[in-house]
């Protein structure tokens, strides 16, 4: 009898503790909470304390620790105390189980497709007022239009173009010289294509490129297609124009032109391919610029970026990150916010960033500053990313569109995996999914 | 009898309910009441949908997918650490300095976090880089894909939680073989009982206990598994390895569903509750409690 009822506790312990387990993805994240601020809401005499949180390592991290330590340093009312959270993925959900347990921090970097359902949630604060009240120092006008897209949800200012990126091409000169190739080039898919046939008889990829659904926004846009319908309730990348770009690597790979590595480890061994000049060319963000110059010089090569080639035309999408502040702080803790969000988009530190990172430089004054001007001439690298801007577009922001880009990568890398998969098929059973979930 | 002497008993044990039905109980009810919702946890509006999202969840084919997956994962890591470690401690069942080392070795990655162990596995078999390939390359055989293709990632992956799992497992096995009493293999060998009559009819039996302690244990691991799939494939390629915990993780807080995240909760609150019932019901029987 005891071994029994013995038994039958051990079952429920282990039920309870699996269920406890499973719930984790559901409400178990309320249990994170950690100490607030204390002293936040001090007195007018205390220290204002407010928490950034921030995506990524390494360079990125660097720049933006280099600016919040200024920022501490310029003034004596607000301390921003900056924290490290991941990548954009990692980042995002912890700022939304945070602000569900009333703890989230008042800044943070959002990438800026996800501003659509961060702002639609509620979790965002409007800064239209707040901007047009400090105009004359803001100056909106001064961003670059092309990095504005995202930034609005429903006609209303939501973040401050920060750490905007777009796509480029990364070309190593000294592999496309040795194999006689004109380094100005490829400009457009037919020299890629021509190009990687030239490499291949030397014994080199072309690209190695992983299947990337920012990639594939950008080869969306060269062939003149779109993501979305206009009013986002329906999937338009099963058109012929979304088709191309799948058709296109299916066939790079099925000649041994290309290597589309797949899995999570394919942006990793993009770069790694890229590094050891088995491929001569990689597709990757613009804040990539400086570090991959340091690999090039470390492994003696050169190396030039350029548009990411056309088809029909150029086109890429932005990426990258803004600031934001959450809804929900107190009006002391908003404007000390502001006050950050204002410094961290400043010219000056917009060039800071763009000059140790790679990341555009955000506003057009910047552009027009004799500083830049003069790191252009020195390193032609880092300009590309700013002329492609005429050719850039906004990503999609709608709720479902996570979920969507998961349906769609899923897609391609069926289509690429299976020789018998014919992409036309693919993506148009990945549009039917994808449709349910945006008519939601 | 006082009535603090009553009480005492209720109080003494009041810390571990409170624990219990905060950390446990609770997140459970609310588990259940979420997955009724369809709600992405921070917006003021809640919309009850009722059993929508159970229902969208069972026709999802996704979902059945990570079932599928889920099941293969669990029965291969069950069967292959249990068995593999049972050998193991066969084998190291005996007191030097070289079976001691060797079961400390296979222990070892039983300390390590998961995490590391993740980033490690995630090196070694990285199809252009990684040190396996280069091995079995030396051996005269073609790369693998490991991780990067679908036919070999889910199977890629039981293989790190059987190396991570099978020492603990031998450890465990070789406590339970070192309790079987001597004077038992005394008997056996008078009678003349051959090596494997011995294991089957001997071993085996008093073995039971451990067996299906551990079978629980692990089956019950292996539903949870979690960390190697957001480090290594976070569900991919092309869901081949998506499993049900890293499932509810991706709805819940890549794509904000919560109450259907909720629903997939329930969900395997069902099964694994199922599962368990199952097993003491049908093992009970079989275990042999000395």
């Amino acid at each position: 009898m005891m071994k029994k009822f013995t038994a039958l506790m051990l079952a429920t312990v282990m039920t309870a503790t699996l269920a406890a387990c499973g719930s984790n993805g559901a409400a178990g994240s309320q249990a994170t909470s950690s100490p607030s601020e204390a002293g936040a809401n001090g007195g007018s005499s205390k220290k204002i304390v407010i928490k950034y949180w921030y995506a990524f390592g390494d360079k990125i991290e660097e720049a933006k620790l280099h600016l919040v330590e200024g920022f501490n340093d310029s003034q004596d009312r607000i301390e921003v105390v900056a924290e490290h959270q991941g990548d954009y993925e990692d980042l995002h959900a912890k700022v939304q189980a945070a602000f569900a347990a009333g703890n989230a921090p008042a800044v943070t970097d959002l990438e800026s497709s996800s501003t659509g359902v961060f702002a639609r949630s509620g979790m965002l604060e409007e800064l239209t007022a707040f901007a047009e009240r400090d105009n004359a120092e803001l100056q909106l006008e001064d961003f670059n239009p092309g990095l504005m897209g995202n930034a609005y949800v429903d006609e209303k200012l939501y973040g401050l173009p920060f750490m905007r990126s777009t796509p480029i091409l990364y070309k190593n000169v000294t592999l496309l010289k040795e194999a006689g190739l004109d380094p100005e080039g490829p400009k457009s898919w037919d020299e890629l294509e021509q190009y990687s046939r030239v490499l291949k008889e030397k014994g080199k990829t072309g690209m190695t490129v992983p299947a990337d659904i920012w990639f594939y926004e950008a080869l969306v846009a060269q062939s003149g297609g779109k993501m979305l319908s206009d009013d986002g309730k329906s999937a338009a990348f099963n058109s012929p124009e979304g088709v191309a770009p799948v058709e296109f690597w299916k066939k790079m790979v099925g000649e041994g032109l290309f290597k589309i590595p797949v899995g999570d480890e394919a942006g990793a061994t993009a770069d790694k391919d890229w590094a050891n000049q088995l491929s001569a060319f990689k597709f990757a963000s613009t804040a990539g610029v400086n570090g991959s110059l340091e690999i090039a010089k470390g492994n003696g090569f050169e190396m030039k970026t350029s548009f990411m080639p056309a088809n029909k035309d150029y086109g890429v999408p932005t990426g990258g990150c803004q600031l934001v502040i959450t809804a929900k702080q107190s009006d002391e803790e908003k404007e000390a916010a502001w006050e950050f969000l204002k410094w961290m988009t400043s010219k000056e530190n917009t060039i800071y960033q763009h000059k140790n990172v790679g990341y555009l430089p955000t506003r057009l004054s910047a552009l027009e500053s004799e500083d830049l001007k003069a790191h252009f001439k020195e390193f032609p690298q880092y300009k590309v990313a700013v002329d492609q801007l005429e050719y850039a577009r906004p990503r999609p922001m709608e709720s479902a569109y996570p979920e969507v880009t998961k349906i769609i990568r899923e897609a391609i890398e069926k289509s690429i995996l299976d020789p018998k998969t014919n992409p036309q098929d693919a993506m148009n059973e990945a549009a039917d999914k994808a449709n349910k979930l945006l008519n939601k | 009898m006082t009535l603090w002497a009553k009480l005492r008993p209720y109080g003494m044990v009041a810390p571990a309910i409170l624990v219990f039905s905060l950390f446990f109980i609770y997140p459970i009810f609310y588990m259940i009441y979420l997955s009724m919702f369809d709600w992405n946890f921070v917006s003021p509006t809640k919309a009850f949908v009722g059993l929508q999202n159970f229902q969208d969840l069972l026709s999802e084919e996704d979902f059945r997918k990570v079932l599928t997956n889920t099941s293969i994962y669990t029965i291969l890591t069950v069967t292959l650490t249990t068995g593999l470690a049972l050998l193991l401690a066969l084998w190291l069942n005996k007191r030097n300095i070289f079976h001691g080392f060797v079961q400390g070795a296979i222990f070892s990655p039983h300390i390590i976090s998961l995490v590391s162990i993740s980033l490690l596995w995630s090196w070694l078999m990285d199809p252009e880089y990684g040190l396996l390939n280069w091995v079995i390359g030396l051996v005269g055989f073609g790369k693998l894909q490991w991780l990067s293709h679908p036919s070999t990632a889910l199977v890629s992956l039981v293989m790190v939680a059987v190396w991570k799992g099978v020492g603990y497992n031998a450890l465990v096995f070789i406590a339970g073989l070192q309790s079987i009493p001597a004077d038992i293999y005394e008997a056996a060998s008078l009678d003349r009982s051959k090596p494997w009559t011995t294991f089957t009819k001997l071993i085996l039996p008093m073995l039971s206990p451990t067996i299906f302690f551990l079978v629980i244990i692990n089956m019950i691991g292996s539903f949870q598994v979690f960390e190697t799939i957001a480090i290594m494939t976070q569900g991919g390629p092309i869901n081949s390895t998506n499993t049900l915990v890293y499932y509810i993780y991706e709805n819940g807080f890549r794509f904000f569903k919560i109450g259907y995240a909720s629903a997939a909760g329930v969900i395997l609150l069902i099964i694994v509750g199922i599962l368990t019932i199952v097993y003491f019901k049908l093992l009970s029987n079989r275990v042999h409690y000395r």
